[in-house]
């Protein structure tokens, strides 16, 4: 120990040693000197009364063999329950307990895993059941939409055909123009306070009851096509 | 605080021991002992491994001091190879599991050529030594 703790002592070159004694107040060192009082003294040691010292010498000795021989007691004592606990009749059975309890543990758990194992296939199984019923729903789904979406453009083809055979053609387009201007439905609108832009046909209402606060001019116009006399220009005209 | 490596620690504890002395408890005017099992290095009212007993120097109302022992504990610790101090040495003796200690025998011897019969028994019986032993049923 003595070794091993020696290099604490080691210093760098240049600092003083370290320091492992305290000055206590009243305490001499090795180097003070003895005071005045003791100069004459000589220690004497107590004295022995040599039948008393052979006596307590024989039962030193006594007393100290019977402590060894109960120390040695103890010792035995202390490495048989050792022994015992390590592998002892009680530490064997004790193993065979523990063993037994393991296989038994293991066993369970094993039973335990197999069941969560059944149950999370069958809950997976429906899920997948689930997920398929769910898609064939969807597509079901999807493909009445698409049928829907089907018929109604071929119903509006259908309608944009009944529709174009009342279209303006050029062939038509004078008879067209002269049956507008014939009819007595008016194109025109206006917007006031009143109203909201609506169309000819639904502003004669407002008109009427605006007429008291707003007096306008209403006037027919006559679309006149492109041709010879209007130099190649359509216009309309009051 | 400093800790020292495992090389320091297993250097510095190589040494030491295990040691069933009296750590002094209680107040002023009033001392009290547990008997410990406790590393020689440590401080000898510090820390313990184990406490296997109790002292009280002070007489109670019947005019006992007791002495409270741990045999098994003791047994157990001893042949682990605890040392024993004086004091535990003399009370053991003193329970009857161990021989009588030499001092307690010599200091009887020494008064009795001084004094009389009489100075020598208050002397062993003086000191009342109530002893409380535990041991394990078994």
């Amino acid at each position: 120990m003595l070794r091993a703790l020696s290099t604490l002592g080691a210093r760098p070159l240049g600092r003083p040693p370290a320091q492992f004694l305290l000055l206590a107040r009243g305490r001499k060192t090795r180097h003070d000197p003895p005071a005045k009082s003791k100069i004459g003294r000589v220690a004497t040691p107590p004295a022995v009364d040599p039948a008393e010292l052979f006596v307590l010498t024989e039962r030193y000795r006594q007393y100290r063999q019977t402590v060894r021989a109960l120390r040695k007691e103890f010792v035995t004592e202390v490495r048989r329950k050792v022994h015992e606990a390590r592998a002892g009749v009680l530490a064997e059975r004790k193993a065979l307990q523990d063993a037994a309890e393991h296989r038994e543990l293991m066993a369970w758990n094993k039973a335990e895993n197999q069941r969560l194992h059944e149950l999370r296939m069958a809950r997976l199984r429906q899920e997948a059941r689930e997920q398929e019923r769910r898609q064939a729903e969807e597509a079901a789904r999807e493909a009445g939409e698409a049928e829907a979406w089907a018929q109604l453009k071929k119903r509006e083809v259908l309608q944009l055909q009944e529709d174009a055979k009342d279209f303006i053609t050029r062939e038509n387009l004078e008879a067209r123009v002269e049956e507008a201007l014939d009819s007595p439905k008016s194109y025109n609108w206006r917007r006031d306070r009143h109203t909201r832009g609506h169309s000819g046909l639904c502003l004669w209402a407002s008109q009427i009851a605006s007429s008291f606060l707003y007096v306008g001019t209403f006037v027919h116009l006559r679309y006149i096509p492109p041709g010879p006399q209007t130099q190649g220009r359509g216009h309309f005209q009051q | 605080m400093v800790q020292l490596t495992i090389v320091l620690y297993k250097a510095y504890h190589q040494f030491s021991h295990l040691t069933i002395r009296l750590a002094l408890g209680g107040c002023t005017k009033w001392p009290f002992y547990h008997i410990v099992a406790s590393l020689n290095k440590c401080p000898k009212d510090g820390h313990f491994m184990e406490q296997l007993g109790s002292y009280h120097p002070v007489s109670n109302s019947y005019g006992k001091k007791l002495i409270a022992l741990n045999l098994d504990q003791i047994w157990h610790c001893t042949g682990c190879g605890a040392h024993l101090s004086k004091p535990v040495e003399k009370f053991l003796g003193l329970s009857g599991y161990f021989p009588q200690h030499l001092t307690v025998v010599t200091n009887a011897e020494r008064f009795s050529k001084t004094d009389t019969e009489a100075t020598e028994t208050r002397e062993l019986t003086s000191v009342n030594i109530a002893v409380g032993i535990r041991l394990k049923s078994s």
